[in-house]
């Protein structure tokens, strides 16, 4: 029988201070707590392992264990296993990225790559700048390192560089500890940072002295346009964290950190703190299924996959959604970022959203410090196309509702501005 | 003193996450009191775990929609089950700032100029084309926009020029149907808890409050280091006793029962000013009603012990 018992943290006020600045999402905790399985999730950014067939992954846990079953069990080396290496090396390549095994260090998904930088690089009040909105486990492997998070804001193109030109010039050189950046097919954003704006990103790193991070998740799931050079491929020295969870799967945790060598150095010292080494067992089996399995054709299936999710999801929008509401076109990746006209605050509207059946993360989620309020991230990864386009059309039901608002202050000549025009922040 | 107390705590609010503080400091008391607590979450299950567990009361440590706005009240009056604070009327009132202050005015308390906005009102009546009377009605910028019907200052924004005020509505709006537009009064930030006695009811001495970031927002209220308290507040001897009388009369204008908390600016001649009633206040450990009880010589402990006394004995 159901029960609404409540069982506390008796270890409270024992914690950290540094545990203090770690929050998650309140709104995404309560509706977490509701959540049912008929509810259509556009929330969570989950690649559809579903595709991965399972043969394949069992043919390269066998081929681990039959042909390196001894190391595999073992303890390895901090840096990983060398022939996993040498694949990372190849997927760089076919990048346009040149680089060597030691280079890089394999690591515990992208997300330990990130709390290594942070620990290697961050002290109290340091600054870091990011793209506002961001991948929000950043900010929260940032935050245990308490550092002030600095946002520059997106458009179409990603980062404004302009702002962020800005920015450093308030700053100084070496006046932030690095710049972190998604540049293809942001999370949360879905916008894809352009060729002339990487370039001067890299100009303004070397110019101010500031390294870039550049966090590539979604980099091979492109399913418009041609390829784009990563950052690394124009300067050696940018940081790159690169993933197996969206080319193999994430329940593996592997991703690399390529990084110029004295930075790697700290880096490994670092992780041998965290872990030692990685997970010998899974390095062993990824790298059976990168040159044992039909790989490839398991990826362009899933890119196919996820290109008819991303058009069902563009397409419902554009059905749906009123006017005056905005989104961005994502040419790959998981996301598509939503934004309404004024005000509106997209917190109070997930609870009616879940009430009709549906989720979606509220876009003060990826920020720092409540910016975002009248945007939200919607992820078409997970669910399939008709399930998709039903999920749009009732988020557009409960946003009709608060745009009939909107438009009745449009209509009497209220609002400050035509639509679209810069908005002013009101203190709240 | 071995009473099953139930704690209810959390719930689908957006204050979800300080009522849950709120219930487990409420718990540990009730513990240490020799009390047998019981910690229970507002989720579906809620009504059938309290007809299993029969507890002697409920400590209603919820804050915001649902458990401050008389929903819960009203669900244990129904399974007969006594419970700590104001009652369904009171809860139903207070909550409603909208309506709160209209009585408060009828009732000649002071409250700042405000003007109510409805959602529909907008949709279906084009309330908007009158938005240029606000700063006439309310007496001039800047104002504080905030929904009627919302806890711990969520939606609520201070504007300073007409061209702000539409979206700060807007604002307000996505948290409910209908906001408040109320003059803004600089002033110095007051909390005036009220506990009912053996006798008549007592008023706690108030607390200031000074945000650090200028506006006492949801950030300010629940971090610690954002603001400062001062408890008793810094008040001359006729303004305070005047806050008190004001924060009395209000207590017993909305019927409530056990405990209230109301928020008072004063201005810079020394007026108190009555903004909102709280008939569930925080007891976090930065909330202002235990606060203003330990000033007052009353342990958290000894706050909690009361409240639950009172439910107890005065009613079924």
């Amino acid at each position: 029988m159901g029960t609404a018992r409540v069982v506390f943290d008796r270890w409270d006020g024992r914690y950290a201070a540094a545990m203090a600045d770690v929050r998650s999402s309140a709104v995404r905790d309560l509706f977490a707590a509701a959540s049912r399985p008929d509810v259509i999730s556009l929330s969570g950014g989950m690649p559809d392992v579903r595709r991965v067939p399972h043969a394949l992954v069992e043919k390269a846990v066998r081929d681990a264990l039959r042909h390196d079953g001894a190391s595999a069990l073992q303890y390895g080396s901090s840096e990983g296993r060398r022939p996993l290496r040498s694949i990372i090396v190849g997927l760089m390549g076919e990048s346009g990225v040149r680089l060597s095994e030691d280079d890089l260090v394999v690591t515990s998904g992208a997300q330990q790559g990130l709390d290594l930088l942070a620990k290697v690089f961050l002290d109290p009040g340091d600054t870091v700048i990011c793209e506002g909105p961001t991948y929000v486990g950043a900010l929260q492997a940032f935050s245990v390192y308490r550092p002030r998070v600095e946002c520059i804001e997106c458009d179409e193109h990603g980062m404004r560089v302009d702002l962020l030109e800005e920015a450093l010039r308030r700053l100084g050189p070496r006046g932030a500890k690095f710049i972190y950046t998604i540049p293809n097919f942001q999370n949360p954003a879905g916008v894809t940072l352009s060729p002339e704006r990487r370039r001067r990103l890299l100009e303004l790193s070397r110019e101010y002295d500031i390294p870039v991070i550049e966090d590539d998740p979604y980099g091979r799931l492109r399913y418009e346009g041609g390829h784009i050079l990563p950052l690394r491929a124009l300067d050696p020295e940018v940081i790159y964290l690169g993933t197996f969870s969206k080319i193999f799967a994430p329940g593996l945790r592997l991703g690399w950190l390529a990084a110029p060598r004295p930075i790697l150095a700290k880096v490994l010292l670092a992780k041998q703190g965290a872990d030692l080494c990685g997970s010998s067992f899974t390095q062993a089996v990824a790298e059976h299924y990168m040159t044992g399995t039909a790989w490839r054709r398991v990826l362009a299936d899933l890119t196919r996959t996820y290109h008819e999710r991303r058009d069902a999801m563009l397409d419902a929008l554009a059905e749906h959604f009123p006017a005056d509401v905005t989104w961005t076109h994502p040419e790959g990746g998981f996301f598509v970022w939503v934004t309404l006209p004024g005000h509106l605050d997209t917190k109070p509207l997930l609870a009616e959203a879940v009430e009709r059946g549906v989720t979606f993360v509220p876009g003060s989620d990826f920020y720092p410090a409540g910016q975002g309020s009248n945007s939200l991230r919607l992820a078409f990864c997970y669910e399939e196309p008709a399930q998709i386009a039903e999920g749009v059309r009732r988020i557009a039901e409960v946003l009709e509702d608060k745009l009939a608002l909107y438009h009745a202050f449009v209509e009497a000549g209220v609002m400050p501005g035509s639509p679209g025009a810069p908005r002013q922040e009101v203190s709240r | 003193m071995n009473e099953k107390i139930a704690v209810l705590m959390g719930g689908r609010s957006l204050e979800r996450d300080v009522s849950l503080r709120s219930g487990e400091r409420v718990f540990g008391a009730l513990k240490e009191l020799g009390y047998r607590p019981l910690a229970l979450d507002v989720t579906p299950e809620l009504v059938d775990t309290l007809r299993r567990e029969r507890p002697d009361a409920v400590y209603i440590a919820l804050h915001g929609k649902f458990g401050e706005d008389g929903t819960v009240q009203e669900a244990l009056e129904f399974l007969k089950i006594p419970y700590t604070g104001p009652g369904v009327t009171a809860s139903a009132l207070a909550w409603d700032k909208s309506l709160s202050k209209r009585l408060f005015a009828e009732a000649g308390v002071p409250t700042p100029a405000w003007v109510t906005f409805t959602a529909d009102a907008f949709k279906e009546m084009g309330a908007a084309s009158a938005l240029d009377l606000v700063p006439e009605a309310v007496g001039g910028f800047p104002v504080v926009v905030k929904p009627t019907k919302q806890g711990s200052a969520l939606g609520l924004a201070r504007v300073d020029t007409s061209e702000e005020l539409p979206e700060a509505l807007l604002s307000a709006l996505s948290f409910g149907d209908a906001a408040i537009v109320e003059r803004w009064v600089e002033g110095t930030e007051l909390a005036v808890s009220v506990l009912d006695g053996p006798g008549a009811p007592e008023v706690l001495p108030a607390v200031e409050m000074v945000a650090k970031s200028g506006v006492f927002d949801f950030t300010a209220m629940y971090t610690r280091g954002e603001t400062e308290y001062y408890c008793p507040a810094r008040l001359a001897p006729e303004t305070a006793e005047e806050v008190a009388r004001l924060a009395l009369a209000c207590h017993t204008l909305l019927g409530c029962r056990d405990v209230s908390r109301v928020d008072m600016v004063v201005d810079a001649d020394g007026r108190p000013w009555v903004l909102e009633v709280n008939t569930s206040p925080g007891m976090t450990e930065t909330s202002l009603l235990p606060m203003a009880a330990e000033t007052a010589g009353l342990s958290f402990q000894l706050l909690v012990d009361r409240l639950t006394r009172s439910a107890l004995t005065c009613r079924v």
